[in-house]
């Protein structure tokens, strides 16, 4: 045995919240209905944290809008902000973009991965020719047009680096070294990841070492800052082989912030203080969900080996 | 006639501008387009490599079952009919050659189809789509300042660059969407997308729930090129927020028949999702 001893990165979603300050840049992982890091979302709130500027994945669902809700965001990086059919366009969204209470930095879905990959690559920005013809470049000046250098005439866009100062992702498991497998797709989570200054992982189990070795080829994420237990964390949306979305409880997400839209703040403050203030952590909000709710969300494991 | 709902021949309209050799991305939204393309591999084009689920998974269905149709672009039932799960980035990457089983014997015939491009066929939704095929994901704006926040641009104008023929797909036909020219452009049509030299050639057609436009080649302005069934010209005319030219080819979309709708109702849409 050797006498050195590895890091240990597992906290409690109360020491990983504590991380994430005023002010700071933090990605938020998933995709559309599935795979975001609720928990860490919730206690986020929760710290009364204001003034982010929030890197939301390609197709970001409400777990961005709620956070635009909850007064904590001051700038978005963002392609889309809605959850289909359910809520094809986020109520908070657009009642803090339209009053011109959260900057929008304007972006589609390759453009978005344009800045994440210069800034994981250390380069001073990507080009991609998406968004040329379109309102991108007028609407977002930090997008710069130039002329294909190498002999062609071309107009494309320059993306400068999108840099996180965390980006937060949810995980099926991950080991105490901060070593995480998605369970399902993994969407955009790899890249909003490797763009980050430091990775916090969101896991529904903390599994031994040897599970992550039995299949390296698996792990989507390596050697995350921060790793922390929150079964059904990503409640109310799904977690790839594991649950499924729970599509009442967002339906009522979309009610209330539909009202808060309108103008009917009371609605949209019980709805923070029934969901998220009130429960003091992440068990005691499962426990308002209920055991019989949450079972009934069980998906039969896609993934397996 | 057959009795069918509108999005049940939405569906079966799309399906036939499908082939097998073709690779489509079918984004987010619609329960439709997800039925149009498991139709066509089910039908005609067993071989159609199919990007579905937040575009991330590779799919084929033409031998698999298909309890429900998913409701979410994400959902986990995707994951069922997936052959391949990619990174969301690897959705705008090239994905291989025409494929289809008359590429293979034929070749000669694909020599100058879509070889290098993502894609051949893209669905896009829109809050407004103009005259010119541009398509507004972005907002509604007074003229000075953005006045309705509409979802954001999603990747629609990544695959625009690549895609050969999108489709502008909106929801409902009225002065308020069909306008002169669109407030924000987030997806190119034609004229856009041969001036800035793209890949690809812009909105093919713009789909209503009355009609089809297609695209003048003179002139690449929209103009009506098909009915759907009971929709009348002046009907077009009195909701159109451009002014309507009629192409000389115009005609009736022919319902779903028999067959179509049978296959269908009973191996894609069994839950009945675009019967109402």
């Amino acid at each position: 045995m050797s006498k050195s001893k590895r890091r240990e990165v597992v906290a409690s979603v109360e020491e990983a919240a504590s991380k994430i300050e005023s002010g700071m840049t933090v990605a938020i992982g998933g995709f559309g209905a599935d795979n975001h890091p609720m928990a860490m979302v919730r206690e986020i709130i929760r710290n009364g944290v204001t003034d982010l500027t929030l890197v939301g994945s390609a197709t970001a669902g409400l777990e961005i809008d709620l956070l635009i809700g909850a007064g904590c965001v001051k700038k978005l990086i963002c392609s889309y902000v809605g959850q289909e059919l359910y809520c094809p366009i986020g109520h908070n969204f657009r009642k803090y973009s339209e009053a011109g209470e959260l900057e929008v930095w304007e972006c589609s879905e390759y453009t978005l991965y344009a800045g994440l990959f210069a800034s994981a690559s250390g380069s001073e920005f990507f080009a991609w020719r998406g968004g040329v013809g379109t309102s991108i470049p007028e609407l977002n000046p930090d997008m710069v047009k130039f002329i294909d250098p190498i002999g062609g005439e071309k107009e494309i866009l320059a993306v400068p680096p999108i840099r996180p100062d965390w980006a937060i992702i949810h995980v099926g498991w991950s080991d105490c070294y901060g070593n995480g497998q998605h369970l399902g797709a993994r969407y955009g989570d790899r890249w909003l990841a490797r763009a980050a200054t430091r990775i916090m992982l969101q896991t529904e189990r903390v599994v031994p070492n040897e599970v992550i070795r039995k299949n390296p080829l698996m792990t989507t994420i390596a050697y995350a800052d921060c790793v922390v237990e929150a079964p059904y964390g990503s409640h109310p949306y799904a977690a790839h082989a594991m649950y499924k979305e729970d599509v009442e409880f967002i339906q009522d997400y979309v009610a209330c912030s539909a009202a808060n839209r309108k103008g009917d703040s009371k609605t949209w403050d019980a709805y923070l203080k029934k969901h998220v203030h009130d429960p003091k952590d992440h068990v005691a909000y499962l426990e308002t969900v209920g055991i019989e709710r949450l079972l009934g969300l069980y998906t039969h494991p896609t993934i397996t080996w | 006639m057959t009795d069918h709902s509108w999005k049940e021949m939405m569906a079966v309209v799309f399906a036939r501008e499908i082939e097998d050799h073709h690779k489509i991305t079918s984004g987010a939204h619609t329960e439709i387009f997800f039925a149009a393309t498991m139709l066509a591999q089910k039908t005609h084009a067993p071989n159609l490599k199919l990007q579905l689920g937040g575009s991330v998974a590779l799919c084929n269905v033409t031998d698999m079952e298909i309890p429900e149709l998913p409701k979410t672009s994400t959902g986990y039932e995707i994951l069922r009919y997936a052959e391949s799960i990619h990174d969301h980035a690897d959705t705008f990457l090239f994905y291989g050659a025409p494929g289809g089983a008359d590429y293979y014997k034929n070749p000669d015939k694909y020599k100058d189809v879509n070889h290098f491009w993502f894609a051949d066929k893209f669905f896009v939704g829109g809050i407004q789509a103009d005259k010119w095929g541009n398509t507004n994901m972005i907002g509604l704006s007074d003229g000075k300042k953005m006045t309705f926040r509409g979802p954001g641009t999603i990747g629609i104008n990544d695959t625009a660059i690549g895609v050969v023929d999108q489709y502008a797909f909106i929801t409902a036909h009225d002065k308020r969407r069909l306008v002169e020219n669109v407030d924000y452009i987030s997806a190119p049509g034609q004229k856009i997308a041969r001036e800035k030299q793209f890949n690809g050639n812009g909105t093919k057609w713009i789909v209503t729930p009355k009609c089809i436009f297609d695209f003048d080649p003179d002139t690449l302005e929209a103009r009506l090129a098909q009915l759907f069934p009971g929709v009348t010209i002046e009907d077009v005319k009195e909701n159109t927020g451009f002014e309507v030219n009629v192409s000389d080819a115009l005609s009736t979309i022919e319902p779903p028949n028999k067959d179509e709708l049978e296959v269908l109702r009973n191996e894609v849409d069994k839950t009945g999702v675009l019967r109402h």
